[in-house]
């Protein structure tokens, strides 16, 4: 088969794709669903479709970013708003520790707040990026 | 979109086929555009401006409708 190079039937290959992706979406969620039902939120959570359906889920937000990066810009300067969510994000994580470490011990709350520090930063690190990215076009003019 | 591609195309004498040959896409492509039902990229548009040695005003430009 040889590539296809018409810029019609390549877009036209996209929708087809997006097309297939919303109904095996919809399919993951029907076995999903059935799966509450049955057995409920432990048993949905024990299938593996559930971390495919939420690595496809983290994905597609990640990616969704480029785009509002675009549709809602920000008059703030990239960096006080990285900063501001840095702080956020650590308030978060030390209030969260604090808490379970007063309920189920020192270790389990320095742990689970470092998780939740750790998985805090990199979606607002890549929206400073990307927001930079931005920023910096827009002073080349 | 309307456009002028169909006039331009028998103009310099190439069918359909040769047009797509020439600027590397399918005939059927060719015949949506001329048809107005489906908008070339600007890339496009420049192919086919030059496989038929028209400006992209002769082919594409439409006045603004009041």
């Amino acid at each position: 088969m040889k590539k296809i190079k018409d810029e019609r039937l390549v877009l036209k290959n996209l929708k087809n794709i997006r097309t297939a992706y919303v109904i095996q979406t919809l399919g993951i969620i029907g076995i999903l669903g059935y799966d509450v039902i049955q057995g409920g939120m432990d048993r949905m959570m024990a299938n593996p479709l559930w971390s495919v359906f939420m690595i496809t889920a983290i994905i597609s937000s990640l990616l969704s970013m480029n785009v509002s990066v675009d549709e809602y810009p920000t008059q703030q300067s990239p960096k006080k708003g990285f900063i501001l969510s840095i702080i956020v994000v650590t308030f978060i994580a030390i209030a969260a520790g604090v808490a379970i470490s007063l309920s189920s011990g020192v270790t389990t709350g320095v742990l689970i707040g470092g998780v939740i520090f750790i998985c805090g930063v990199p979606p607002f690190a890549y929206l400073f990026y990307l927001r930079k990215q931005r920023h910096d076009e827009e002073l080349d003019g | 979109m309307k456009n002028n591609v169909k006039v331009a195309r028998v103009q310099v004498d190439l069918t359909q086929a040769q047009l797509a040959e020439q600027v590397g896409v399918t005939r059927q492509t060719i015949s949506l555009i001329e048809k107005g039902k489906y908008n070339p990229s600007l890339k496009l548009c420049l192919e086919i401006c030059y496989a038929v040695q028209k400006t992209l005003d002769e082919l594409f430009w439409i006045d603004r409708e009041e």
